[in-house]
């Protein structure tokens, strides 16, 4: 399958597998039979020869095997390239694979064989529907649909634009005699002009993801290079249809236009369709969770291929089921099919893309070139100037409707990150030999400037964006903060938009989530879920994710006293007034504060029992996190209560029931240590950018906590509250002595989650118990 | 209906109004005409609380959008209404019900309240808010000050999201 074939094959998109390569399988497999029954058919031809003990038979398994054999050298690649970091600091990884693909290309041809081209087919059926999946699942839809307008000019404008001056400057080009190119004609240059004029989302997803640029050029370019496919492929057609015919009339002309409506909607109709019967199959599947991955990338692809098999665009049909059936689907699906479905589409995407570079590679050594100076260089020269001549053309159209205009820096980075790819070189592989006859020279031109655009603009997009201080994206999580706020804008963007009588982008939003939420989620979503507020489901979100976080760094298993159960607060803690005290604990608390405990330590190293993989036991994890939710309520009372009480607080450690309890806990051995150098102390800022995922709740430093004034007016339900503290006093007592006022006494929190967990080495290993301090 | 619209609104008026709030004259005197047909009873305010015209102005000129030369004006003048800071300040002030620079948790509450509807336990709705407010604070007060306000929102483009187009 991936040999090379004579290249003036038709184009048949929809065939995979030559079938000479399959009937070479089953006569191997008749004969491995037939010596077994040998002696039985004594009039065989076949002479009776030992039993073979050990034999060889590639030829039974060689399609599979070569195949794997390819995607393990993609993953050596990609593991390669990771373990050697200084080279893939400069070089954007997809130049390397090129390099290496090239490599592997000459290799081959030196022993003798003819390297594999990248075939239309595998590339458009197999490598391309993965990338486009995984960009189009987690397709940032907010950023996406503001600037929807300014993605669509330049997609489907800027690439006509792209296009035709490219092709027209190309026929003129050809005309001029002596470069020995008069035979190419207008229509030819057209078509060659469009499918070297799409930008790639495969090579602008590989570059562009290294450089961590802001999410408004990212989305800008990316968006452009996954909805151009439709003018590429309306584009394609009409050319390649027509190109042998001297003329176009204006009846065909007419007919592409309207093609090109059709094409594109086309290709959103029936991914929301797919989108739409996804996200209803997966509200029934509760009862076998193991299969609801599948379903969402079965859909998909047929989406794609249904599209396809319309001629419509099968990127948009992609985009467009990911974006529709991801809010349903993700509201029904269980937390692990969840982490299944983002995992295994990070992972085929990531192969594809390594496979497809590394074919590019190949198939530039293996393929036959037709090299000729003026049209290659003309043609990458017009490459050039036409795409930036287009950004600036419709910057400067679009920025008269745009709130936040574009810079002239913004400017810079779309125009350069116009990246050329695979998609280019398979369009152009696709011609055929009888209509093209210098499918040849295009097929170098079109590799020349996609080599040109990776390495060259690939490699030095990096030091430019450092360069020109472009902002760069932001690592931070969206805090809770932010979304609340953000969705009240919302709100009170509608409303004053309504008052004004002016119908944007808001009042249209507004419109879609009302229909969203009175039908479609009462249809798609299974039960509870389908009522419930945007809001909510984020909080929801965050706390599980660091509910899954604090459990798996261990911190669960360490809690040695009865205040981590409260102080299993932190994940949600509350505000708490500067003058706080502990109290002691009476007898009966001691007692249910020890179930709790009992009931937390029990549950955390617990392993799935169930090897049937039609039984998935439902996750211990995920049960562990809702009993937590309800311990922590229970403990919020339990809290409450304990606020009453104003007695002086017996020290910690004198409590024996308390240090046994820690010490029952932990393995290591208990010991107050007096200085507190060595022990890490990890202050939170709250509102701080730097804390990603890992939840750095180790060594709280509490403000000052002394009595709770009697007075009722504060009377609510506060938790612990973590404070940045700079001044580090030592020799202050945990939690339970009564901080004298505020300030000098620190009480760290140092029980709950004193095990630094995802952070690297240096805190590792220490012992978590918290010491007297 | 413009023609009428302009008798009922003087020049010097809608110069004073260009002034404060930096609105071009057509589009001051389509919001006049937008005014008025949101005025039903004809007595030149919106509502029982008596928005005028000028206070309908300022309250829309916090969502013009920020154009560019005046970014690069140097505060020689008051600021405009529609800065960041004073687009923040608005969204603010919608919060904080006691007018008391704050937002409390209660008044967090009742706006979360809104936003999410009946279904959900108020002791849920406290969780949020407390967490809410417990990501924001930095002063310990328990509550939402201005400053910690715009430092929440720093990440946000409230330059885009808080501003409409108002066609010329």
């Amino acid at each position: 399958m991936l040999t090379s074939e004579p290249p003036y094959r038709d184009p048949a998109v929809l065939s995979a597998i030559e079938p000479g390569d399959v009937t070479a399988a089953p006569p191997d497999v008749s004969q491995e039979i037939r010596p077994l029954t040998n002696h039985s058919s004594p009039g065989h031809s076949k002479p009776r020869k030992a039993f073979p003990v050990l034999g060889i038979d590639y030829t039974h398994v060689r399609i599979p095997f070569e195949i794997s054999l390819w995607i393990l050298l993609a993953c050596l690649m990609k593991l390669g390239f990771h373990v050697i970091p200084s080279v893939s600091n400069i070089v954007p990884e997809s130049c390397l694979l090129i390099v290496v693909g090239l490599l592997v290309g000459g290799l081959i041809k030196g022993v003798g064989e003819s390297p594999p081209i990248l075939k239309s087919d595998i590339f458009f059926l197999f490598l391309l529907p993965p990338i486009i999946l995984d960009a189009g699942y987690f397709l940032p839809l907010r950023q996406f649909t503001e600037n929807l307008g300014t993605i669509l000019i330049f997609a489907v404008v800027g690439t006509l634009w792209n296009a035709f001056f490219l092709g027209g400057l190309m026929y003129a080009v050809c005309q001029i005699s002596g470069t020995g190119l008069n035979h190419i004609g207008l229509l030819a240059n057209l078509l060659f002009g469009s499918i070297i004029s799409a930008v790639d989302p495969v090579a602008v997803l590989a570059v562009f993801e290294e450089i961590h640029i802001n999410e408004l050029l990212h989305i800008l370019v990316f968006g452009e290079s996954l909805l151009n496919d439709a003018v590429t492929v309306v584009l394609y057609h009409l050319f390649e249809e027509y190109a042998n015919f001297d003329q176009v009339t204006v009846t065909d002309i007419v007919l592409g236009f309207l093609s090109f409506f059709v094409v594109s909607l086309g290709g959103v109709f029936v991914g929301v369709v797919y989108g739409v019967i996804a996200a209803f199959t997966s509200r029934f599947t509760s009862h076998i969770r193991v299969i609801e991955p599948l379903f969402v990338f079965l859909y998909s692809y047929m989406a794609y291929l249904s599209a396809e098999l319309f001629h419509l665009s099968g990127i948009m049909a992609l985009i467009a089921s990911g974006v529709v059936m991801r809010p349903y689907v993700e509201a029904n699906i269980s937390h692990k099919s969840h982490t299944t479905i983002k995992y295994f589409l990070k992972m085929w995407s990531s192969v594809s893309e390594t496979l497809i570079f590394i074919f590019l590679g190949v198939s530039t050594v293996a393929g036959q070139h037709y090299w000729n100076w003026t049209f290659v260089i003309s043609t990458l020269i017009f490459c050039l100037i036409a795409r930036v001549l287009g950004v600036l053309g419709l910057t400067w159209f679009i920025n008269k409707f745009r709130i936040v205009k574009l810079t002239p820096k913004d400017q810079f980075i779309i125009a350069y990150g116009g990246l050329r790819g695979a998609i280019a070189f398979s369009l152009g592989y696709l011609l055929d030999y009888e209509h093209f006859g210098m499918r040849d020279m295009f097929l170098t031109a079109i590799i020349t400037v996609i080599f040109f655009t990776v390495f060259v603009q690939g490699m030095t997009i990096r030091p430019l964006v450092d360069l020109l201080a472009v902002k760069k994206k932001q690592e931070t999580k969206r805090s809770i903060n932010e979304e609340i706020h953000t969705q009240f804008l919302d709100h009170l963007l509608t409303g004053i938009e309504d008052i004004c009588g002016h119908y944007g982008h808001h009042h249209w939003k507004d419109k879609l989530n009302r229909f969203n939420k009175k039908y479609m989620k009462k249809c798609l979503i299974a039960g509870e879920r389908s009522k419930e507020p945007q809001l909510i489901a984020f909080y929801h979100k965050m706390e599980m994710k660091q509910a899954i976080e604090l459990v798996e760094s261990g911190g669960l298993g360490k809690i040695p006293s009865a205040i981590s159960t409260v102080s299993m607060q932190n994940i949600n803690p509350k505000a708490l007034p500067v003058e706080r005290i502990l109290p002691a604990l009476s007898k009966d608390k001691e007692e249910e504060i020890r179930k709790i405990l009992r009931n937390n330590l029990q549950k955390t190293r617990q392993r799935l029992r169930s090897y049937n993989r039609h039984t998935l036991v439902a996750d211990p994890y995920e049960e562990a996190w809702n009993q937590m939710l309800l311990r922590r309520q229970k403990a919020r009372q339990l809290e409450q209560k304990m606020n009453n009480f104003l007695t002086v607080p017996s020290h910690k450690l004198d409590s024996p029931t308390m240090s046994r309890a820690r010490i029952g806990s932990d393995p290591l051995a208990y010991e107050p240590k007096s200085d507190s150098e060595n022990l890490p102390i990890i202050t939170i800022d709250p509102a701080s950018p730097q804390s990603p995922e890992s939840v750095d709740l180790v060594n709280e430093e509490l403000k000052g906590m002394s009595r709770l004034p009697p007075s009722p007016e504060e009377e609510e339900e506060e938790g612990l509250v973590m404070h940045v503290k700079e001044s580090s006093s030592p020799g202050t007592d945990d939690v339970f002595t009564p901080g004298a006022g505020d300030s000098p006494s620190n009480q760290r929190m140092m029980r709950c989650l004193s095990d630094p967990g995802p952070r690297p080495a240096p805190e590792e290993g220490e012992p978590f118990i918290p010491k007297g301090q | 209906m413009g023609s009428r619209a302009s008798t009922l609104l003087r020049d010097e008026e809608i110069e004073e109004i260009k002034k404060e709030t930096g609105f071009s004259h057509s589009q001051i005197t389509r919001l006049y005409s937008r005014f008025t047909s949101l005025d039903k009873g004809e007595n030149g305010t919106l509502r029982e609380d008596q928005v005028n015209f000028r206070g309908f102005m300022r309250t829309l000129a916090h969502f013009r959008p920020i154009e560019d030369n005046e970014k690069s004006k140097d505060q020689n003048g008051p600021e405009p209404l529609n800065s960041r800071s004073n687009k923040l300040h608005f969204a603010f002030r919608l919060y904080d019900l006691d007018k008391d620079d704050k937002i409390s948790r209660d008044e967090l509450l009742q706006v979360l309240r809104m936003m999410v509807g009946v279904n959900i336990s108020d002791e849920q709705l406290g969780s949020i808010a407390d967490r809410t407010i417990q990501e924001a604070d930095q002063d310990g007060d328990s509550a939402i000050s201005f400053t910690e306000f715009v430092k929440v929102l720093e990440k946000v483009d409230v330059e885009q999201k808080m501003s409409i187009r108002f066609l010329h």
